[in-house]
C-alpha cells in the first residue's frame, strides 16, 4: 500500500527551486533512502512533508490524508514524524524528559487535568514515563535517561532525537542524516536501530550521505539532484546509473 | 514531572504558617500588615509574569493587564454600585478576555519583537486609561474603590480592616500561586517549557504551539487582572500611573533575582525585595538605582537567583561534610 504520495511538488525559495515538480511514493513497511549531493533538495523535501514549510505547488498526500497545506502538529497527528540535519532536542531536559515530552501527543494532556491532579493525570503521567524509559531501552539509551541531554556525546544526541520522534508514534519516519558525524561503530548501531525501527511495523525514510549506510540499509534509493529525481530504484539499481555517477559521485568516483 | 521534594514541600509548608501567622507575629502593627499586603500583591504579579517566561516571553504588557482588571472592578463599583466580590472575578474575566484577542496577533511574534510589542500593549492600555478621561478618569484616576463587607450573622467582616484584607489577599494570591505550580509541574507546564526550549522540535512532536501559547498568555493575565482588582480595593484609588511599564519592570526584577526555573523563584524575589524597598523608602530616590543594583549584582554574584540558594548550600555541607 502507497502510504505517502507525492504529486508534482515544487518548493521556491525567492528565486531558488529547490524542489521542482517531483513526483514519488513511499510504500508501507519499506526503508526509503534519499540521497543527493549537497543542496539537491533532500532536507527541503522533508521540511515540505512535515509542513515546516508551506509547499509552493503540488501535492503530498499521507495514508489518504492530504498533508500539504497542514501544520506540523497536524502532520505529526497523522503519523508523519522527522528529525532534524542538525542535533535537535531540549537540551535542558534530562534524556527521559526529552522523550517525554515527545510523547505528547499520546499523553492525553488536559488543562483540568493539570490543574486538578486527577487520579487519570497522574496515571498518564506514569504511563509516560513508563513508554519513555521503554523507547529509551529500545534506541539503546536506557543508561543514561537521568543525564541531561545537552551532555551527551554526539551519538547519542543523534539517537536521543529519534527517541523523541518515536514517542510521538509515527507510521512514518523521516531521518535527515542520521549517522552524520559519527564513527563506524556508531554507525552501525545506528542501521541496526533503523532496521529494527522498520521491523515494528514504521515505515522510514532516510537521507544520508555515507554510501554504505544507504546501500546495505535501504530497500529502494530516490536520487536528487537539483530538486530533480535523477533515479530511483534498488541499490544495485542507482548504483549502475550513469547520470547517478555523474552527478552525485563525480564521473571518476567508485561506488562500492 | 517534577513533584516537589521534602525540603521543598517544608519550605511551602513553613512559608504558608508564616503567612498565616503574620498578623499576630508583627502585632498587628498596620504599616507592617502594609508591607505585607503589598508582598502578596506583588508575589502574584511576578508569578504570573514569570508563567510567561515558562514559554519562552517576558511580556512587558503584564502591569497593563493588571490595570485592566483593577480598573474592571473600580469602575463597576463606582459607576454602577457592584460590589468587589463580582469585581475581582469580572476583573480577571475581562483582562483575560483583552488578553485573548490581544494574544493573537501579539503571540505571533518572537524574541526582542515581542518585547517591543508587548510594551507597546502595555503602554496602549496606559494612554487609554488616561485618554478616555469620562470612562476612567483621565490621570487623576479613580477614586473611592471601597473593599466589601460580609456578614456571616454572628460575625461582620469589614475588609477595610487591614488585617482582614491580608487574610482576602492572602487566599487570593495562594490560589494563583497554587494554579501557576500545579499547571507547571504538570504535563502543561512539561509542555510549555518544551516550546521555551524548542520551539520547532515541540511543533513537530505534535504540540499545537500558537494555541497554547495564546493559551498561557490568557490565563496568565487574567491571573494579573485578578491581582489588578485586589490592589484596587485595598488602594481604594487607582490612576494609569499605577500601572506602567516600571510596575512590569519591578515584576521582572523581582523575577530574575528569585530565579527563573522554579516557581520559588518569582515568589522568593518578590518577598525578599518588597521587604528590601521598604527598607529603602527613606531613601527615595535611590530605591530605583538601588533595583538596577540588585539586578547587576544578582546577575553576576548568583547567577540563577535567589531559588539556587538552597542547592548551593546543600552541595557546600556536602562538600565540607566529605
Ligand atoms: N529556508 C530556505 N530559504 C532559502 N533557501 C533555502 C531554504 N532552505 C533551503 N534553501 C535552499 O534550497 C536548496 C536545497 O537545500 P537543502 O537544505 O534542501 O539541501 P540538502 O539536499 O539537504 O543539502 P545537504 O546535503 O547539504 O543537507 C539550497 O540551495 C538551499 O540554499
Ligand atoms: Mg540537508
Amino acid at each position: 500500500m502507497k502510504q505517502l504520495e507525492i504529486k508534482n511538488l515544487t518548493m521556491a525559495f525567492g528565486g531558488i527551486t529547490a524542489i521542482d515538480g517531483i513526483d514519488m511514493a513511499v510504500e508501507e513497511g519499506e526503508i526509503r533512502g534519499l540521497i543527493g549531493p549537497n543542496g539537491a533538495g533532500k532536507t527541503t523535501f522533508f521540511n515540505a512533508c512535515s509542513g515546516r514549510y508551506p509547499v509552493t505547488s503540488g501535492d503530498i498526500t499521507f495514508r489518504g490524508h492530504q498533508i500539504s497545506g497542514l501544520k506540523p502538529h497536524e502532520i505529526a497527528r497523522l503519523g508523519l514524524v522527522r528529525t532534524f540535519q542538525h542535533v535537535t532536542l531540549f537540551k535542558s531536559f534530562s534524556v527521559v524528559k526529552n522523550v517525554m515530552a515527545g510523547n505528547y501527543l499520546h499523553a492525553q494532556h488536559s488543562y483540568f487535568g493539570s490543574l486538578l491532579r486527577t487520579r487519570k493525570t497522574r496515571r498518564a503521567e506514569a504511563d509516560s514515563e513508563q513508554r519513555a524509559r521503554e523507547i529509551l531501552d529500545f534506541v539503546g539509551l536506557g543508561d543514561i535517561a537521568d543525564k541531561t541531554a545537552s551532555s551527551l556525546p554526539h551519538g547519542h544526541q543523534k539517537a536521543l532525537g529519534i527517541a523523541i520522534a518515536l514517542a510521538a508514534e509515527p507510521q512514518l519516519l523521516l531521518l535527515d542524516e542520521p549517522c552524520a558525524g559519527m564513527n563506524n561503530d556508531e554507525s552501525r548501531q545506528m542501521i541496526n536501530l533503523v532496521r529494527r525501527i522498520r521491523d515494528t511495523g514504521v515505515s522510514v525514510m532516510l537521507i544520508e550521505h555515507d554510501m554504505k549506510v544507504v546501500m546495505g540499509l535501504c530497500d529502494k534509493i530516490t536520487v536528487l539532484n537539483f530538486g530533480n529525481i535523477i533515479a530511483e530504484g534498488t541499490p544495485a539499481e542507482v548504483r549502475e546509473h550513469p547520470e547517478v555517477r555523474e552527478a552525485y559521485l563525480g564521473s571518476q568516483a567508485n561506488v562500492t | 514531572m517534577q513533584h516537589l521534594d521534602r525540603a521543598h514541600k517544608a519550605a511551602w509548608t513553613g512559608l504558608l504558617i508564616v503567612a498565616l501567622l503574620l498578623p499576630a507575629l508583627v502585632a498587628f502593627d498596620t504599616y507592617l500588615i502594609h508591607v505585607a499586603i503589598t508582598i502578596t500583591l506583588n508575589v502574584a504579579l511576578a508569578t504570573s509574569m514569570w508563567m510567561i517566561w515558562s514559554l519562552g516571553f517576558i511580556s512587558f504588557a503584564h502591569a497593563g493587564f493588571m490595570g485592566i482588571g483593577a480598573y474592571t472592578s473600580a469602575l463597576l463599583l463606582t459607576k454602577l454600585g457592584i460590589s468587589m466580590w463580582y469585581g475581582l472575578w469580572l476583573g480577571a474575566l475581562m483582562s483575560g478576555l483583552i488578553a485573548l484577542i490581544i494574544s493573537v496577533p501579539l503571540m505571533r511574534t518572537r524574541a526582542v519583537y515581542f518585547f517591543m510589542a508587548s510594551w507597546a500593549v502595555g503602554e496602549v492600555i496606559k494612554r487609554n486609561f488616561a485618554y478616555f478621561r469620562d470612562l476612567f478618569g483621565g490621570w487623576d484616576g479613580v477614586f473611592d474603590i471601597n473593599p466589601a463587607k460580609i456578614n456571616l450573622g454572628f460575625v461582620q467582616i469589614d475588609f477595610a480592616d487591614r488585617v482582614a484584607y491580608y487574610y482576602l489577599s492572602l487566599f487570593f494570591v495562594a490560589l494563583i500561586v497554587l494554579i501557576i505550580h500545579r499547571t507547571n509541574s504538570s504535563r502543561t507546564g512539561m509542555m510549555y517549557w518544551s516550546i521555551h526550549e524548542n520551539e520547532l522540535l515541540a511543533q513537530h512532536t505534535g504540540v499545537n504551539v500558537f494555541r497554547e501559547k495564546v493559551i498561557a498568555f490568557t490565563v496568565a493575565c487574567t491571573l494579573a487582572g485578578l491581582t489588578g482588582a485586589l490592589y484596587a480595593h485595598y488602594q481604594t484609588y487607582i490612576s494609569p500611573k499605577s500601572f506602567d511599564i516600571w510596575k512590569s519592570e519591578f515584576a521582572l526584577v523581582h523575577v530574575i533575582v528569585g530565579g527563573l526555573t522554579t516557581v520559588g523563584g518569582p515568589v522568593a524575589g518578590a518577598i525578599s525585595l518588597t521587604i528590601v524597598d521598604e527598607l529603602l523608602r527613606a531613601t527615595g530616590y535611590f530605591r530605583t538605582m538601588f533595583f538596577g543594583v540588585v539586578l547587576i549584582a544578582t546577575v553576576i554574584l548568583l547567577p540563577g537567583g535567589l531559588e539556587t540558594i538552597p542547592g548551593r548550600l546543600r552541595r557546600l555541607f556536602q562538600r565540607s561534610g566529605k
